[in-house]
């Protein structure tokens, strides 16, 4: 829904159907009544505003809005909100709460939550006494305070919360007061225009518990000489008629009456992106700032962290829970009871032909000159095919390819280190591979080689290889030096290539 | 083999028990777990327990520093650490003190010579050497001189600091040791390549001291014998090595995505759980949200806040985070909303044993909420169920709108075995319903339970219409307003505690391994699995009518629980806690039940529950 084809909302669509029940005359009522006056302006659906609070009276406040909700635990409530707006960052989400509740018990959260900047607009209800438990001293309570808690006097220093928002980094600041309702609406209205963590202070009369805490900044007659409203980029100036002014002296802000010595045009101006500026006038009591004190833009983390996910889904394509289970070292094990698919159809080499190899040694048999001349031969003399290594943690994938590639009937297996550790032949392909292992780039070489392979020197006599293979029926004997590192290999058909020379 | 070699036999092994022990700053932790991985991609099956001290820096050379890393490796099924090491890598004085008493008699230790001197042994507290004072007597010794081995091997690697040269000793060993087991170096060296990327020399000494060791080995004559372990007979299928806290991430992430939902996972770093929030964090393109909170309290407002909102939230810590989060738990079960809380659990009370293993938070995520407060309450029993867990809580969740919490542990959540990688497409999806329209006409009611389940409609805000406000204060049934009724708050109690329990309709019955009935039934939970199944395995090949069951669901309990326990004389029930499971079987089911109880922050030793086993058998 755009804002345009909205429905046209009014104040009563913000009134839940809950009894308010704040003391007559509490300073929550206009609050709440304010709040409820801007909502239609804001231009967002009703469905997408939430409201969330902690404990304390001006907690009570999300039952009283027709909107989403949620009445949580004693200071924790920017917390929930934090979470909310980041699963849904569409949402309007207001956090409500106290000097007890955001300052006390939540002080915390509040300080993380600011400089996190998350969307959120928080609004504090700060009437320097705990209400809901009766009446003890809060932490924005003035020294000496008496209450039922401090029957002698508070003997603690007050926090300034607009000096503690500032510190935490939020990047919007305002103060307004309960009962300056036009002002407290304009106030409310940049907070939730502000993208980024909004914090609003708003002095708010207890009248049980501390009737006049702000009577100075809150009273008609004498408010305006006690206020400055500030405004963007306008000198500072205050007084029910506009007489007095702020100068910028070295020491801070100074008071000054307009008139003879000074002119509008030597009053400050509010900049009201200068952390300085801001700093000041959180300190500044005589005239007590009223309105936007501070406001920069940063970037918000809702759209940080959103914007990591875009970013990563860019890069990284669509989600896929077998590529994420299998992004790390993995293997397969094949049963041996069951046949499984085979991912080497057709690839494996053919058997080498039995039958023509005894029929040659028969006839070298039959030679007695031969087998004298093969005694006094060495493999050297043979000039066997350099080795072809891989790995003991090669691939499978890939020592079947370079078998392919290369056309040959086995591979050398070395360690790491390059010492002889197996021998992968068209036998152990055969036997241990065809049919029984679907992911060949998923096993190594490791778990079908024939390990420990009988080896010969290169100075070994001839017969001693031909021993071999008729005996044992080998058909590649690895040639390693005296340090078990492999040299080459003699496969059947070199020895056969020379006998047929030979006779 | 050619003649000129020396005769090296090679002895094939079933299984070995390997224990790399150290200072924390020797690199014990890494050369296990390289260790461990090649193993794993051999094919081994592997169990491994870390074990290191909670200090980043405990003071050097101290037993208070000791680090340790203990795998075992078989080619049969195998589902603990191990009782005792048949190997002992000790870099140490304090490394050898801390793992003597856990030695069996006749079994290997390789000792860096270099470290035994004056200073080490006296931090060690050894008055004399114990390489000469027939200390070791009853152990095969390698005496080796790593440091000064692997000095010579390093010193000429240009650009590196005497400390840098040090700092790879550690690969010296592994080298070794890979050499001993037959071993390849090459993922090891991979790992290497890809950790240095940017730093050549750090590749070239850590390659060099790996490969040094291996040559030692190959070429001095201390060694005679290698070992080898055949490659594990696992059931056929495609695997990975994988520990708890890796698979509870991988769980957490599936059971989003089975929902179609972002994954929120709000946390504060704490041992032994962080590593589920590391797993996480890497994973925005699945449209995980991880949020690091200032506190545990913020991170439970959070994953509720996140949970309001219609995504799939959940959070983990361990149990003094439990203790921070209990407030938030509570708002979450008065909200009823659907999230996971992971407990992995570590020896307390207070800050207690950060970093040892410890299952004493059962009744602290029981009953340790004001009010009447039932949670289910979910254990995994090896590191890869805590991927089944993670997955099976938000299911629960869902259906109860309740918050469901998974009790893991130190040790499960460190220890990797070997996972059967599951097929995605066929874990069943998890139906998400929320509604667009009001179920009560013109004023929604968000409170309104399903006949069924008992669950409320899950109304989450953007939904025109449904605007409803919920909150930690006692309400009325189905509209959900504020209510102080002495019968809406019996009523309340009543359904939140009602839904919890009819999760026992959807969750699977209770098994038994062993006899169905007989003189002794052995229950655990959690990640005691291992020990206890291999220790009742044991007794049935002894002859012993014994049976383990083993409890995943806490709460509800399955059905058929209560049954099974009348079928035994006697019921065993071993924790790593004062007995907080017997508690709770005897109060729900009124049965006696013998506690078996250890908190010395170690997992059980399938010994120490065979021999209990068998004790209580022979006074049968
Ligand atoms: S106690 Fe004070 S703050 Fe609370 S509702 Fe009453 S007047 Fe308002």
């Amino acid at each position: 829904m755009t804002i345009d084809t909205l429905p046209r909302l009014t104040r009563k669509d913000f009134v839940s159907d809950q009894t308010v029940r704040w003391c007559p005359g509490c300073g929550d009522y206009a609050i709440l009544a304010q709040v409820q006056k801007v909502m239609p302006d804001l231009g967002v659906p009703k469905e997408n505003i939430v409201f969330i609070s902690g404990i304390g009276c001006s907690s009570r406040f999300p039952y009283y809005m027709n909107t989403y909700g949620v009445h949580s635990i004693h200071g924790r409530a920017p917390t929930l909100a934090t979470g909310l707006k980041l699963a849904n960052p569409e949402l309007s989400v207001w956090v409500v709460t106290g000097d007890g509740d955001g300052l006390s018990i939540g002080g915390n959260h509040l300080v993380h939550t600011c400089r996190r900047n998350v969307d959120l607009n928080i609004i504090l209800f700060n009437n320097r006494i705990y209400g809901l438990t009766k009446g003890q001293y809060s932490p924005t309570s003035p020294a000496g305070l008496r209450t039922k808690s401090s029957p002698m006097g508070a003997i603690e220093q007050a926090l300034n919360p607009i000096s503690v928002a500032l510190a935490a980094e939020a990047t919007f600041i305002a103060r307004t007061v309960d009962v300056i309702q036009d002002h407290m609406g304009d106030v409310i209205q940049a907070a939730a225009a502000h993208k980024g963590v909004s914090f609003v202070e708003v002095f708010q009369n207890c009248v049980i518990f501390y009737d006049g805490a702000w009577e100075p900044f809150s009273d008609r007659g004498i408010r305006d000489d006690n206020n400055i409203y500030l405004e963007a980029g306008k000198p500072m100036v205050f007084g029910k008629n506009n007489d007095k002014g702020l100068i910028r002296t070295t020491a801070g802000f100074e008071v000054v009456t307009l008139g003879e010595q000074y002119s509008l045009a030597d009053l400050a101006v509010h900049d009201v992106t200068s952390d300085t500026n801001a700093w000041m006038l959180s300190r500044l009591t005589y005239p007590m700032p009223m309105g936007v004190i501070y406001q920069v833009q940063r970037p918000t983390y809702n759209d940080l962290l959103w914007g990591q996910v875009a970013a990563a889904k860019t890069k990284a394509g669509a989600s896929d829970l077998r590529a994420l289970y299998n992004a790390s070292d993995t293997w397969t094990v094949s049963d041996d009871g069951q046949p499984a698919q085979s991912g080497i159809k057709g690839e494996v080499p053919q058997e080498i032909d039995e039958a023509y190899f005894a029929e040659v040694m028969e006839r070298v048999h039959a030679n007695g000159d031969l087998i004298d001349l093969l005694s006094e031969m060495t493999i050297e003399d043979l000039d066997p095919q350099g080795p072809i290594t891989v790995e003991t943690s090669a691939r499978m994938d890939n020592a079947l390819s370079v078998m392919r590639q290369k056309d040959i009937g086995c591979l050398l297996v070395t360690s790491a280190d390059r010492h002889l550790t197996g021998i992968l032949t068209e036998h152990d392909l055969l036997t241990r591979v065809a049919g029984r292992v679907e992911n060949l780039h998923e096993v190594t070489v490791a778990q079908f080689m024939t390990p420990r392979p009988t080896a010969l020197p290169l100075d070994a006599p001839l017969v001693e290889a031909l021993h071999l293979m008729s005996t044992q029926g080998f058909r590649h004997l690895p040639i390693v030096d005296a340090h078990n590192l492999p040299v080459g290999v003699i496969s059947v058909r070199d020895v056969v290539r020379f006998l047929i020379t030979a006779i | 083999m050619t003649e000129d070699q020396r005769p090296v036999v090679i002895q094939e092994l079933e299984s070995v028990v390997i224990r790399f022990a150290g200072d924390s700053g020797d690199g014990m932790q890494l050369t296990g777990t390289q260790f461990t991985n090649t193993a794993a991609i051999i094919g081994n099956d592997i169990s491994t327990l870390p074990d290191y001290p909670a200090e980043i820096r405990a003071p050097a050379g101290t037993l208070a520093g000791v680090s340790g890393f203990q795998v075992h490796l078989s080619e049969s099924d195998i589902s603990t650490p191990g009782d005792a090491p048949d190997v002992l890598i000790a870099m140490n004085p304090a490394a050898l003190k801390a793992s003597l008493p856990d030695m069996q008699p006749g079994a290997s230790i390789i000792i860096n010579t270099d470290a035994f001197n004056k200073a080490n042994l006296a931090k060690a507290g050894y008055e004399n050497n114990p390489l000469h004072d027939g200390t070791l007597s009853n152990f095969r010794i390698y005496e080796v001189p790593v440091t000064t081995l692997n000095r010579n091997a390093v010193a000429d690697v240009a650009g590196l600091s005497p400390k840098e040269i040090n700092r790879s000793q550690n690969f010296f060993a592994l080298g070794l040791v890979y050499w001993v087991y037959d071993r390849p170096l090459q993922s090891t060296i991979e790992w290497v390549n890809k950790r240095f990327k940017n730093k050549p020399e750090a590749i070239e000494a850590n390659v060099r001291a790996l490969r040094a060791g291996y040559y030692f080995g190959d070429t001095t004559e201390a060694f005679q014998v290698r070992y080898r372990i055949k490659p594990a007979r696992l059931r056929a299928g495609h695997y990975r090595k994988i520990s708890g806290n890796e698979a509870m991430a991988l769980g957490l992430v599936t059971a989003a995505q089975k929902a179609g939902k972002p994954l929120f996972f709000g946390a504060y770093p704490i041992t032994p759980a962080s590593d589920i929030l590391h797993a996480l964090a890497p994973l925005r393109h699945f449209e995980v949200l991880t949020f690091q909170a200032e506190d545990e309290i913020a991170a439970m407002g959070a994953t509720l806040g996140a949970a309001f909102g219609g995504v799939f939230a959940a959070t983990g810590t361990s149990g003094p985070g439990v203790a921070l989060k209990s407030e938030a738990m509570n708002l979450a079960l008065m909200l009823e909303l659907p999230m996971v809380i992971v407990n992995v659990q570590r020896g307390g009370p207070s800050t207690g044993l950060p970093t040892k293993v410890e299952q004493s938070d059962l009744l602290q995520v029981m009953f340790g909420r004001n009010g009447e407060s039932p949670l289910p309450v979910l254990a995994p029993a090896t590191p890869g169920e805590c991927f089944d867990m993670a997955v099976e809580a938000f299911r629960l969740a869902m259906r109860a709108m309740a918050p469901v919490i998974i009790l893991s542990d130190g040790f499960l959540a460190n220890s990797s075995e070997p996972w059967p990688i599951p097929d995605p497409d066929a874990i069943p999806p998890i139906p998400v319903e929320h509604p667009t329209q009001s179920n009560g006409g013109d004023r929604f009611q968000p409170y309104r339970r399903d006949p069924v389940t008992l669950g409320r409609p899950w109304a989450i805000p953007g939904t025109p219409g449904l605007e409803h406000r919920v909150g930690g204060l006692e309400k009325s049934p189905d509209f959900g307003n504020v209510s102080y009724a002495a019968q809406d708050h019996q009523r309340m109690v009543n359904d939140r505690a009602a839904k919890v329990a009819r999760l026992a309709d959807i969750i699977p019955d209770q098994t038994v391994f062993g006899p169905e009935e007989g003189e002794l039934l052995v229950v655990g939970w959690g990640g005691t699995y291992g020990a206890i199944h291999a220790a009742v395995a044991h007794a049935q090949n002894q002859g012993y009518a014994v049976a383990h069951a083993h409890i995943r669901y806490l709460n509800p309990f399955p059905r058929n629980l209560g049954y099974i326990l009348q079928r035994y004389k006697r019921i065993l029930v071993p924790e790593l806690n004062m007995g907080q499971l017997s508690l709770l079987l005897r109060g729900r089911f009124v049965r006696d039940v013998i506690s078996l109880n250890k908190v010395e922050g170690r997992p059980f030793k399938i010994s120490e529950i065979n021999k209990t086993i068998t004790e209580l058998m022979a006074g049968a």
